[in-house]
């Protein structure tokens, strides 16, 4: 994979500057719920033909639906100390199918596109199904609302270190990151304000949720730099099992 | 007949775009969005807009950029810019006149109403 590699190391990871998780969760969950917001309004106006109506509600849903996937991520973020993670071998592609058969409708309705690289040769990866499935559709939802371009998201899966590592990522394509938002995102997951990809609305805290559940699958996550966009990976210890066939 | 006023909308979330141009046009007004600064540039060029209805964090360059872009021109320094965002609460007015700001407002806690009141104010 060509390009300019970052790996978010431990002691990378936001402080917040200060600002509590509940102070930085709660700034992240303004975008989606001001637009709910702006939608239910106009609907209750009843000024909209019925058209027009149906595309606002599907609006609603799915962008409900995006909220819910952070505050579930956050939730389980916040217990993830408390618990024990099962971890066990899994097909990484079936994991990218299943996240990108999640996201469809939410790209489809954004005129945009996702898919799964094909990939012929198999492998298994050390994880947790639901924390792996939830990095995914982190790093999709990502690269949804700050890629620009037509072309489509596309979830990688590749062997390396040897075959004693997997990586799945996310690539989109879009504006290059210029040099310093992107020795920020190297240097940090964004400590407060314009972080990965020149992000918006956003003070990194799903990559930083992301993180998280890489760490407790002994997993990093990461991000290559291209000049036409950026990838979001998580590298996890590959299964030796089917080497064992 | 008096000209509908036109209103240029850069805002990086489509949706939330739509939704404002839904509300303009629902206020007799013409009106457009962009997503990002470069955007709003190129189509000032081709046509200005009577108000500028900004966000503050958009992808790549950021409001802040289009503002001093504008004020680097003469005739572009005279549109008025209403900013619209999610961190009103982080911004002091007084410090934003001198980038052409003639409004703050909230996107947390405004109505169309609202939206639609602040551009004919400002188009007085």
């Amino acid at each position: 994979m060509k390009g300019q590699v970052g790996q978010f190391e431990d002691q990378d990871k936001p402080s917040f500057e200060g600002l509590s998780f509940v102070t930085m969760a709660a700034h992240e969950m303004k975008s989606p719920l001001a637009l709910i917001r702006q939608l239910s309004l106009m609907l209750e106006s009843g000024s909209v033909d019925e058209e027009e109506r149906e595309r606002m509600l599907r609006q609603i849903t799915l962008t409900s639906e995006r909220a819910l996937r952070l505050t579930t991520n956050l939730s389980r973020s916040a217990r993830l100390e408390d618990s024990l993670f099962e971890l066990e071998p899994l097909n990484p592609q079936q994991i990218c199918e299943e996240a990108a058969h999640e996201l469809n409708p939410l790209f489809k309705a954004r005129g945009r596109e996702i898919r799964v690289a094909l990939r012929h040769r198999s492998m298994l990866v050390v994880a947790n199904r639901d924390l792996l499935r939830r990095i995914v559709l982190n790093f999709g939802d990502n690269a949804l609302h700050y890629a620009d371009s037509d072309l489509p998201v596309e979830l990688q899966t590749s062997s390396w270190d040897r075959g004693s590592k997997v990586r799945i990522g996310v690539r989109d394509y879009g504006p290059a990151l210029k040099p310093d938002i992107w020795r920020k995102l190297r240097t940090g997951l964004g400590a407060g304000t314009q972080t990965l990809h020149a992000r918006p609305q956003s003070s990194g805290l799903g990559l930083y949720v992301a993180g998280q559940f890489a760490d407790a699958m002994q997993g990093q996550v990461g991000a290559t730099r291209h000049k036409d966009g950026a990838t979001f990976y998580v590298d996890l210890m590959a299964s030796t099992q089917l080497k064992l066939l | 007949m008096t000209k509908m006023p036109h209103v240029l909308i850069v805002e990086d979330d489509e949706w939330l775009a739509e939704q404002y141009v839904r509300t303009f046009k629902g206020g007799n007004m013409s009106a457009e969005y962009v997503h990002n600064a470069l955007a709003a540039m190129d189509v000032i060029e081709l046509r200005l807009p009577d108000v500028l209805v900004l966000d503050l964090l958009l992808v790549g360059p950021n409001a802040f950029t289009l503002l001093h872009e504008l004020q680097s021109h003469v005739d572009l320094a005279a549109i008025p810019v209403i900013l619209c965002t999610n961190s009103a609460d982080q911004l002091a007015d007084e410090d934003l006149k001198m980038y052409g700001v003639v409004q703050v407002l909230d996107k947390a806690s405004i109505t169309p109403d609202d939206l639609v009141a602040a551009v004919r104010r400002v188009l007085l």
